[in-house]
């Protein structure tokens, strides 16, 4: 193979663009779709990366429903299940929390309590928001600070006050700082008392959107709903015990309360990223699967086309042999093509996948990013591709009689 | 010692029933500097012995010794080679690359050979001025006259200094002017030392040549040496003895040896009345259409 091979090949693919480009639509697709899957599942890891270091490595979840399973040392072992997290059925109550919060190594609890009740202001509904009631350390557990104002505090208990995320403050209030307004729950004011700071993306329903969330005191929210059960419950263990412990710890004690029954699930931090990575590769290998049938469907589109083109050219490679062609020179030139063929759909698709993946930048809350990694098994498939799927033809023409071929019309 | 030298050449197509003998132990030597017309009705062995002359086909029996080397037996790439660098061909439909300058066209076999660009398209460029063509570098083949596509690919020919040239059936394509320059620029090339095979059934071409080869039946019946500017007597007749069928089949079998295009036989008698007979069948077809 040389550099004039190439250059012929780059020829016959501007003397027909328009084939050229219908050839290499399959491979075009699948890179496409494999770099964007895969760029998708780098970019909610790393969102959870940024969540962790956000949060501190020690952040401990307790949930109701169990989704996953632990070995002996208690590693997570197996997940499953996990479709429960979009659908809690309840599983924590006041006692749990009562238990957890008894139990030793426990530094900071802050219990969750989804309510179902909407928010207005000024008349107006605010959709696609949350409702929680947490306690008054809820930022010092998860790691935040306020943008705005404070958050309540102990003597705020009885006090109708709300702390808001800042999309709530743009979406419902259209400002950045609504403090001092008040919003409506239940045909009750409350008054805006704060703006926490940005919250990463959520990822994959397993944390609430903190930025749509409205903060109500627990007490209040406990109030509204009385006997609901708990959403999730976050702690944080104490300076002197480790995040592993307090999880073994919390784990056997509700185990035991719960009637020798898992039904809720105890994570860690880093536990967290690990169940991301389950997900992301389950959902990932499932695209790339149909990403590498479509990367075959464009390797066998551009033999087709290969085989059809040298059936085309019998004349030309009969020419060409007549006056002094090797087989291997005449099988370089369609390998060429075929190489050129694949590797510029391979081009093109990552092309296509930046497009793709600033759109969905642009145009959803997911952050996808592409890593060099990516950009590396992307040519590389499409120059497989082309190698596997470009011999074929490049042979067949060159085993073609001269003879024969110089008589073919 | 002969410049190419043939001896016993056979080739045999197919098995039992269906075998043809192109070729039936052919001896043919021709030595450097001749010019040779090869004549003979469609089907005598013409195209056959061209191809294996050309080393595009390889023998069944018999030896071939080009230049002092033995060729009979070589390989498909070997003989690859040999074709690029001692044979040069001209054809009857010229059977240049449609998508490339003239220039490219003709510099295609330095590249074969492995000759830089800027080298092989200067060298290209000179022979180009040579068959007269100077001005038409950078014209793609179907901007070209008949006459001119056949002078470039007789440059084409040239370009690698070939021992042998084989031209088939080179005027088959062109009106008699064209024909007339063509068969000169052979000439010309001839007096400058180049040996040449014409493979013809245009006895009027002899005129050109030194030596004329008549085949029939896949075997050399005669053998006889000529002046240039003569047409010899015997070519005359054996166009006539020799001819079976008529001229215009023999024209269509030498261009279906030659994978050439024989779609536009110009207008004569025979085409007249070849359409005068289609049109009672057509008419027969219809009408058992209609019946149906």
């Amino acid at each position: 193979m040389m550099w004039r091979d190439i250059k012929l090949a780059i020829r016959t693919m501007r003397s027909a663009k328009w084939r050229s480009l219908m050839t290499m639509t399959g491979i075009i697709l699948g890179i496409v779709s494999v770099v964007t899957t895969l760029s998708l599942g780098e970019g909610i890891k790393r969102q959870v990366l940024k969540q962790v270091a956000s949060q501190g490595s020690d952040l401990i979840t307790v949930r109701p429903g169990n989704f996953l399973q632990r070995n002996q040392d208690g590693q997570i072992s197996g997940i499953s299940g996990v479709e429960k997290l979009r659908f809690p059925a309840g599983s924590l109550s006041d006692q749990d929390l009562e238990l957890i919060n008894g139990a030793p190594g426990i530094g900071e609890i802050a219990p969750i309590l989804s309510l179902d009740s909407g928010v207005s202001y000024d008349g107006q509904a605010y959709q696609g928001g949350t409702l929680i009631a947490t306690s008054n350390n809820f930022l010092e557990v998860i790691g935040k600070s306020m943008a705005h104002g404070t958050f309540f505090e102990t003597r705020d208990r009885d006090r109708r006050v709300a702390v808001i995320g800042r999309t709530v403050a743009e979406e419902l209030f259209k400002e950045n700082v609504p403090i001092g307004r008040s919003i409506e729950i239940r045909g009750k004011e409350y008054v805006v008392k704060g703006v926490v700071d940005d919250f990463p993306a959520p990822l994959l329903g397993l944390t609430p959107d903190y930025n749509r969330t409205v903060f109500i005191p627990y007490s209040l929210g406990q109030q509204l709903d009385s006997g609901r059960l708990l959403a999730m419950v976050l702690v944080r263990p104490s300076a002197s015990s480790s995040s592993s412990e307090l999880i073994k710890t919390l784990s056997d004690r509700l185990f035991q309360a719960h009637g020798n029954q898992a039904d809720f699930t105890v994570l860690g931090q880093d536990e967290n990223l690990r169940i991301i990575d389950v997900i992301v590769d389950l959902f990932s290998s499932f695209i790339a699967g149909v990403a590498a049938l479509s990367l075959l469907i464009g390797g066998i589109g551009i033999m087709n086309i290969m085989t059809v083109l040298v059936g085309e050219r019998t004349r030309e490679i009969g020419i060409r042999k007549a006056i002094g062609a090797t087989n291997r020179q005449i099988a370089s030139q369609f390998f060429a093509e075929a190489l050129l063929l694949s590797l510029v759909g391979g081009l093109l698709g990552i092309g296509l996948a930046g497009i793709v993946n600033l759109s969905l930048l642009a145009l959803t809350h997911l952050q996808p990013v592409i890593t060099w990694q990516m950009l590396a098994l992307a040519g590389g498939v499409s120059l497989g591709i082309g190698i596997v799927f470009g011999l074929a033809p490049a042979i067949r023409a060159a085993r073609k009689d001269p003879i024969e071929s110089l008589r073919y019309e | 010692m002969a410049l190419l030298e043939l001896k016993e050449i056979s080739k045999i197509y197919g098995f039992g029933d269906a075998t043809t003998i192109a070729l039936d132990e052919v001896d043919l030597s021709v030595d450097k500097g001749e010019f040779v017309a090869v004549m003979g009705p469609s089907g005598s062995g013409k195209s056959s012995l061209m191809n294996m002359i050309g080393l595009l086909d390889r023998p069944t029996h018999g030896t071939y010794q080009l230049g002092g080397r033995s060729v009979a037996r070589l390989r498909p790439n070997q003989r690859a080679k040999v074709r690029r660098d001692r044979v040069g061909f001209v054809f009857q439909s010229f059977n240049l690359l449609p998508k490339i300058t003239a220039l490219e066209n003709v510099a295609l076999p330095l590249m074969y050979k492995g000759v830089g660009t800027t080298r092989r398209l200067k060298h290209a460029s000179a022979i180009l001025g040579q068959v007269g063509l100077a001005d038409k570098e950078y014209f793609f083949p179907k901007q070209l006259s008949g006459g001119q596509m056949q002078r470039v690919a007789i440059a084409r020919a040239l370009v690698n200094n070939p021992d042998i040239i084989i031209a088939g059936e080179p005027t088959g394509n062109l009106d008699s002017e064209s024909s007339r320059l063509v068969m000169e620029l052979l000439g010309e090339i001839h007096a400058l030392g180049h040996t040449i095979l014409l493979v013809t059934h245009n006895p009027e071409l002899t005129r050109y040549v030194t030596r004329v080869v008549y085949m029939h039946d896949g075997q050399i019946v005669y053998d006889e040496q000529t002046a240039i500017g003569e047409v010899p007597k015997l070519a005359r007749r054996a166009s006539l003895l020799l001819q079976r069928r008529t001229a215009e089949d023999d024209y269509a079998g030498v261009s279906a040896l030659m994978g050439i295009d024989n779609e536009k036989p110009k207008k004569t008698k025979r085409t007249k009345r070849r359409t005068a007979r289609r049109k009672p069948v057509r008419a027969h077809k219809q009408a058992r259409k209609i019946k149906r």
